[in-house]
C-alpha cells in the first residue's frame, strides 16, 4: 500500500491506534488525494482543511479516532451550509446528528460530496456542481442522488462517506460505482439536520469499500453496535419481479453471486409490486413540495422546474392510492420475512449509464434510468426496510454490477453478515477491485 | 392542443402558475415515462387494500 487512503477504513482506523499512522499524515494525504482525484470525477464539492485539523485536534479517541470521511451536499455541518446540490444555501451550517455522530467516534468530517439536484434523481448528471462522474469511467454516470458520496470511496479519495436514501439513493451510486452502500430500517439514523428529514422514505446511511467498513461506520451512525454473526446458511427470496426485464449481464453476475454464496433460495412475490414504483415516485413528488418554493427554483434546470410544475397536476386520490400500495407491501414484506431471512435482487437493471445519455439499454428496449432504477429501490423505502448494495461484478465494458440484499425492520446486522458472506464468498474479487484508471 | 396540454395549461393557469411551451414538451415526457402506470394505479381495484391506521416505517406493520 503505497497511499493511507488505499487502506480500508478499519485498518487506517487500527494503524492510527497502533501508532503505525499519524492522522495528521493522513489527513494532508487526502487532502492531495482528492486534488488528484476529483478533477476526473467530480465527486467532492468543498473540503475544509483548516476546520478538519481543528476537529482532528478536538477528537475524541473513538473507534474512528482520526480518520476522514466525507459527507452529502445535504446534511448541516459547522463548516457550511447545506446546498442540496443547488448553487445556494437550503438551510443554515450547524451539527446535525450524523456529524455529531461522526465527531463522537473521532471521525473527521473532511469534505462534502456532490448529488443531483435536490436529490431529485438516480443519476447525478444535474447539480449546480456538475455531473458526478463514474471511477470506473468518468464518461458514465457515478449515479444519484448521494453519487458523489459513492464516487469519492470509489475513486479511494476516502474511506467511507455518508448519504441518504429517499428511492435508492445510497444502494444505486454504490452499484454503479462498485462500492458498499446500506440503507439502514427507517430512523435507525437519526435525521436531524438533513434537509429531507420531512420525507417518510428517507433513511441516512454509509458507503466504504466493504461490509466490514460500511458496519463500522454504521455502528458511528447509529451510536450502536451491530454485533457480526454467521450468515452462511440464510434462506433467500428471489422477488422475480425485479429480475424481469434486467440486463442480461446484470443478471448473471447477480445470479454467479447468490450461487457463489451457497444460500437456499426460493421465488417470492410482493404484493403490490407492480405499483410500488409509481407509488415511490408519487411520494417523492409530492412529499417534497411544500419545501420548495419557486424562489427555491429560480436557478433549477428546466427539467427540474417542469417536474414541480406537473407535480402540481396530480390528482390527490393517486397518493392515497400509493398509500395503500404501501401499506400492501408492508404487510407483504412482514409475510414474507416470516418464511426468508433476507431478498435478493439485482441493485440496478444495468450499470450506469453515460452522462450524455442517460437512458439504459434493458431486454424490452430503452428507458430513462430513473424508472428503471426506483423499481428495484422504491418499495424498500415504502415498507422502511433496510436494503444494501454488494459489489457482485463488472459489465463486458468494465462498469461495476451491484446485487441488493434486504431485510426485515432492524435487521441491519444480518444484511452485513451476508454482505460479508457474499464476499469472503467471492474471494472478495469485487471489494479488492481498484479502478483501472488508478492502479 | 390535446387533452393534455389542456389540463397542464388549465392546470397550471388555475393554480396561478406560468407555463412556458418547453415546459409542457418536458411534461408530455414525463407523462410518457409515468402516465401509463399512474392510470393502472388509478384503475386498479384496491376495495379492501387498506392503509395502516399507525404507520411507522421504523418497524413492521401491526395492522
Amino acid at each position: 500500500v503505497s497511499h493511507p487512503q488505499d487502506l480500508p477504513l478499519r485498518e487506517q482506523a487500527a494503524q492510527i491506534a497502533s501508532g503505525g499512522l499519524d492522522p495528521q499524515e493522513l489527513l494532508q494525504a487526502t487532502f492531495e488525494r482528492i486534488e488528484d482525484r476529483n478533477p476526473g470525477v467530480n465527486a467532492i464539492v468543498a473540503t475544509f482543511p483548516d476546520e478538519s485539523r481543528q476537529m482532528l485536534a478536538e477528537a475524541p479517541r473513538g473507534p474512528l479516532y482520526g480518520v476522514p470521511v466525507a459527507v452529502k451536499d445535504q446534511f448541516q455541518i459547522p463548516f457550511r451550509a447545506p446546498q442540496d446540490g443547488t448553487s445556494q444555501p437550503m438551510g443554515p451550517a450547524g451539527e446535525s446528528a450524523i456529524f455529531r455522530a461522526l465527531r463522537d467516534a473521532g471521525a473527521i468530517v473532511a469534505a462534502v460530496t456532490n448529488m443531483h439536484y435536490l436529490g431529485g434523481g438516480s443519476t447525478g448528471v444535474q447539480s449546480a456542481y456538475g455531473p458526478v462522474g463514474n471511477p470506473w469511467n468518468p464518461m458514465h454516470v457515478g449515479g444519484g442522488s448521494s453519487g458523489g458520496s459513492a464516487s469519492a470511496v470509489g475513486a479511494r479519495m476516502i474511506g467511507g462517506s455518508v448519504g441518504a436514501d429517499g428511492g435508492g439513493s445510497i444502494r444505486l451510486p454504490a452499484a454503479y460505482c462498485g462500492v458498499t452502500g446500506i440503507k439502514p430500517t427507517f430512523h435507525v439514523v437519526p435525521m436531524q439536520g438533513n434537509l429531507h428529514a420531512y420525507l417518510l422514505l428517507d433513511a441516512l446511511g454509509p458507503f466504504a469499500r466493504d461490509a466490514a467498513d460500511t458496519r463500522l461506520l454504521l455502528e458511528a451512525l447509529a451510536s450502536r453496535p451491530f454485533p457480526p454473526g454467521d450468515a452462511s446458511k440464510l434462506r433467500v427470496g428471489i422477488p422475480a419481479f425485479m429480475w424481469d426485464d434486467v440486463d442480461p449481464e446484470v443478471e448473471r453476475a447477480c445470479r454467479a453471486a447468490l450461487d457463489a454464496a451457497g444460500w437456499q433460495t426460493e421465488d417470492v412475490k410482493i404484493e403490490g409490486q407492480e405499483f410500488a414504483r409509481i407509488a415511490t415516485v408519487l411520494r417523492l413528488a409530492l412529499e417534497g413540495m411544500p419545501e420548495f418554493g419557486y424562489d427555491h427554483l429560480a436557478t433549477a434546470d428546466a427539467v427540474t422546474v417542469a417536474l414541480a410544475k406537473y407535480a402540481f397536476l396530480l390528482p390527490a386520490v393517486a397518493l392515497v392510492r400509493a398509500d395503500r400500495v404501501r401499506s400492501q407491501i408492508r404487510r407483504s414484506l412482514a409475510d414474507l420475512f416470516g418464511r426468508v431471512d433476507i431478498l435478493a435482487l439485482p441493485t440496478v437493471p444495468a450499470a450506469a449509464p453515460a452522462i450524455e445519455n442517460t437512458n439504459i439499454e434493458l431486454p424490452s428496449g430503452p428507458m430513462p434510468a430513473d424508472k428503471g432504477n426506483v423499481r428495484q429501490t422504491g418499495w424498500g423505502n415504502l415498507a422502511g426496510v433496510p436494503g444494501m448494495n454488494v459489489p457482485a461484478g463488472w459489465t463486458s465494458a468494465g462498469l461495476p454490477i451491484g446485487l441488493q440484499l434486504v431485510g426485515a425492520w432492524g435487521e441491519e446486522a444480518r444484511l452485513l453478515d451476508a454482505a460479508e458472506h457474499i464476499e469472503q464468498a467471492t474471494s472478495r474479487e469485487f471489494v479488492e477491485a481498484v479502478p483501472p484508471n488508478y492502479l | 392542443v390535446d387533452a393534455l396540454e389542456q389540463y397542464i395549461r388549465g392546470g397550471l393557469e388555475r393554480a396561478g402558475l406560468p407555463v412556458e411551451d418547453f415546459e409542457v414538451e418536458i411534461m408530455r415526457y414525463i407523462d410518457q415515462v409515468y402516465g401509463p402506470e399512474l392510470q393502472e394505479l388509478l384503475q386498479a381495484d384496491m376495495h379492501g387494500i387498506w392503509p395502516e391506521h399507525d404507520l411507522d416505517p421504523s418497524r413492521a406493520p401491526t395492522s
